[in-house]
């Protein structure tokens, strides 16, 4: 009998629980929507901020920034201070090889361009380098993707333009070289004789340098197999207490605080990885890319979970308003059932039941909505989908449950209360 | 005269008599109202608001000579930074660099204005203090550790001056630089400091600024700058400006995208609870009807009440939402937020016009009804 008058209530009303459950999916759906984008949201900026370019800096052990001020390296020539090309590969194969985004491998040397007296440095990397990996995955990564403000004429050297560079825009201006122009660089070995491919614009000092495939730079020098640094590009967590602890000295943490540390994706704990798997090296972060990362990406996702707050009591109230108004129109039923004979917490059981079935379709139809709505955002926004957390599920369920039965109970109260007489008498 | 006031009696009574009905409206257009003025005043101000985190990213322009000249003067910088809006102004951080000798070995040593450096590059980890006066230095990770000195010791520099006299200079570390670039090799002290051993003044050799500002906004400073100062050559970070163009790109229009769906969605709400409070009142549609009432003047009757809910919930949600707005600035940003002033009047207009709508589309299927069929509640 009660199924029965539930079931009676659902289908003679049907426009009236239509809306509720339409109103009820709205808000399901807003609140998914929200709650995996503010879930992603962190992930995505993290990508984005990657146009900042690497994080970590990968140099050998005991080579030190002075060379570059006074080029007293060169001619020093000791092979300790490189790292070894063949290692580079390892850098995927770290615990956090899955937060590497992308590495290049950078070796640096001074030649003089058509035998002008005055020397500029040469720069080879892999631009976009097909690599293999011992564990059987492959990837593509180099210098193109992490370089993404350089404003290109011409085009990007691939890595099998072996006969051609890219030059920095202050070398082309000053020398007057142009797009197809062949140049001669001489090293102290050999002279090569070059096709230029682009001139890029980076706006900082890369501007005054010649960029040639890795392998090109290591015949000019001799230095098969090796290369002077390495920039790597990682996503992280940002830093806290620990992390600085353990950035200062790794080996004052406990073993508990230790494999915290190691196991969470602190940008010293990925540097410190990078150090296990590269022979002599010291992996070094980037203190203003790692840091303003960290601030940045906490602001948004504050940001994010308060507009999310602000939705989700906004269709919190949205849902139980409607559902309180709905159930006070039906004040006459309450009074018939009344007069009749039924007990009060019947009455509440018969009106919960039915604005719970209600509400459950509407918050299914609205859970698969909202997750429409949030791949809609994603797309637009980022160019990626959202990834889809189960965790929501729960929240959009409870939260769904708690505002119908917080809309109809001030109603029910309010509909207990009445008279059938005067209910009845239509006062 | 007569008319209006029955008119008006009519629908503050209707509105006071069905108080709690009345409420549950209110409440209603009132949220929606909040979330409109809400998300939009932080959708305007995120430019602005997160324009000054990234600043953290260090300088976005830099001064360097131009032409033939080798430093810069500290006048000619003067009338360069006057370019600048002064309320976008984060720092502007001289360099002066010059060799000197420690233990015998060289080093480069930076003078600058270490307060405006600490503004521009807040991303320097210091271990130890920031220099608080004169002869206190900070060195970088890469020098202390080749000379072995730590926070509080003292060293002497040696090297020759600009008369090509020699010297030799007293420093305190007050503190080591860790950045992971190349500021680990330098010394950095006081400009007024560097310049007494060097025995000259005036000569800077890179100004790095940073400043509040899109990288249009910059391109147009930098234009200027060229133009009016010919001795300076202004250049754009491109790799922080264009960045930050990008990201920030994206977090506006992530929020632009949250504020429409959210407001299609309480606007929804908003009718449909509207609809539902108008709906249950067919029967006195019907009875206005059957006492010889006019269409037009029920509908007339219903649009006083919407416009006076909406109106009310508008003024409302301005307010709440202005808060709210505000809690969240303080919050992430721990700054205040501005104020649109224009927000006002479109609130209250959307609020009407969605509470307006959301009344006359039940009231004109009510009044299209027979008065019989409603009174008799069929």
């Amino acid at each position: 009998m009660f199924w029965r008058m539930v079931k009676g209530a659902l289908f003679r009303q049907k426009g009236k629980m239509l809306m509720i459950a339409f109103t009820i999916a709205l808000g399901a759906s807003l609140a998914t929507a929200m709650l995996n984008v503010m879930l992603d949201v962190g992930d995505k900026v993290n990508q984005e901020l990657k146009t900042y370019g690497a994080n970590i800096n990968v140099v050998p052990k005991e080579a030190s920034l002075l060379g570059d001020l006074y080029g007293v390296e060169e001619g020093s020539g000791v092979s300790d201070k490189y790292l070894k090309e063949s290692e580079l590969g390892n850098i995927k194969t770290i615990f956090w090889a899955f937060n590497i985004v992308d590495f290049a491998p950078y070796l640096e040397t001074r030649v003089s361009l058509n035998s002008q007296s005055d020397s500029i440095e040469l720069v080879g990397t892999w631009f976009k380098h097909h690599l293999s990996l011992p564990t059987g995955e492959s990837l593509d990564t180099g210098m193109k993707n992490m370089k993404s403000w350089w404003e290109v004429s011409g085009d990007w050297l691939s890595d099998e333009d072996e006969s051609q560079v890219m030059i920095g825009s202050l070398v082309a201006g000053r020398n007057n070289i142009k797009i197809g122009d062949t140049i001669a660089i001489h090293s102290k070995n050999q002279t090569k004789k070059l096709v230029v491919k682009g001139i890029f614009n980076s706006g900082s000092d890369e501007d005054n340098q010649i960029y040639v495939p890795l392998k090109v730079a290591q015949e000019l020098i001799g230095r098969q197999g090796l290369v002077s640094r390495v920039e790597v590009s990682a996503l992280t967590t940002p830093d806290n207490e620990l992390s600085r602890k353990a950035a200062q000295n790794p080996k004052s943490l406990s073993i508990k605080e230790w494999e915290t540390w190691y196991c969470t994706a602190y940008v010293s704990s990925i540097s410190y990885q990078i150090e296990e798997v590269m022979t002599d090296s010291v992996a070094k972060p980037i203190r203003q890319v790692a840091e303003s990362e960290g601030a940045i990406l906490e602001k948004t996702q504050l940001l994010m979970l308060l507009i999310t707050i602000l939705s989700l009591i906004g269709s919190a109230l949205g849902i139980s308003n409607l559902v309180t108004a709905s159930v006070m129109e039906r004040s006459s039923e309450i009074g018939l059932l009344k007069a009749v004979g039924a007990h009060d917490s019947l009455i509440s059981l018969l009106i919960l039941t039915e604005i719970l079935i209600t509400g459950i379709v509407g918050g299914i139809a609205g859970y698969f909505a909202g997750l429409g709505f949030a791949q809609i955002i994603g797309q637009s926004v980022f160019g990626s989908a959202i990834e889809i957390k189960p965790l929501v599920i729960p929240l959009v369920a409870v939260l769904v449950l708690l505002v119908t039965i917080a809309g109809s109970l001030p109603s029910i109260r309010l509909l207990l209360s009445l008279r059938p007489a005067e209910v009845l008498h239509g006062r | 005269m007569k008319k209006q006031a029955m008119y008006f009696k009519m629908v503050t009574s209707s509105l006071i008599r069905r108080r709690s009905r009345m409420l549950v409206a209110l409440l209603a257009v009132a949220i929606g109202a909040t979330i409109l003025s809400g998300l939009i005043t932080i959708y305007y101000d995120i430019p602005r608001q997160m324009g000054k985190e990234f600043r953290s990213y260090g300088a976005n322009l830099i001064f360097v000579p131009s032409g033939d000249q080798s430093t810069l003067s500290a006048s000619t910088i003067k009338k360069a930074t006057g370019f600048f809006p002064s309320n976008n102004i984060v720092g502007i951080a001289p360099y002066r660099y010059e060799t000197v000798k420690l233990n015998e070995q060289p080093f480069m040593a930076a003078g600058t204005d270490l307060k405006e450096v600490k503004k521009v590059s807040p991303y320097w980890y210091i271990t130890g203090q920031w220099p608080a006066n004169n002869g206190a230095v900070l060195i970088g990770k890469e020098v202390a550790d080749l000379i072995h000195l730590s926070p509080g010791d003292t060293f002497t520099a040696t090297g020759t001056n600009g008369a090509g006299e020699k010297f030799s200079h007293d420093f305190t570390v007050s503190g080591l630089v860790q950045t992971g670039g190349a500021e680990e090799a330098f010394i950095f002290m006081s400009l007024p400091d560097l310049e007494g051993i060097m025995g000259d003044s005036d000569q800077v050799d890179v100004v790095e600024c940073s400043i509040a500002a899109s990288e249009a906004a910059l391109g147009g400073m930098v234009k200027q700058i060229g133009e009016n100062v010919p001795e300076i050559t202004p250049r754009l970070v491109k790799r922080v400006t264009q960045s930050e163009q990008t990201v920030l790109g994206k977090l506006q229009a992530l929020v632009y995208l949250v504020t429409v769906i959210v407001l299609l969605l309480t606007m929804i709400c908003v009718s449909t609870t509207m609809m539902a409070v108008v709906t249950e009142r067919r029967k006195e549609i019907g009875l206005k009807k059957a006492l010889g009432a006019a269409n037009k003047s029920i509908i007339m009757e219903f649009l006083g009440e919407g416009l006076f809910l909406g109106g009310s919930g508008g003024v409302l949600g301005v307010i709440l939402g202005f808060l709210f707005a505000q809690v969240v600035s303080q919050n992430v940003f721990s700054r205040s937020i501005s104020f649109q002033p224009l927000l006002i009047p479109i609130t209250l207009v959307v609020s009407i016009c969605i509470t307006g709508l959301a009344c006359l589309i039940p009231v004109r299927r009510a009044t299209d009804i027979e008065p019989a069929i409603v009174l008799r509640g069929e």
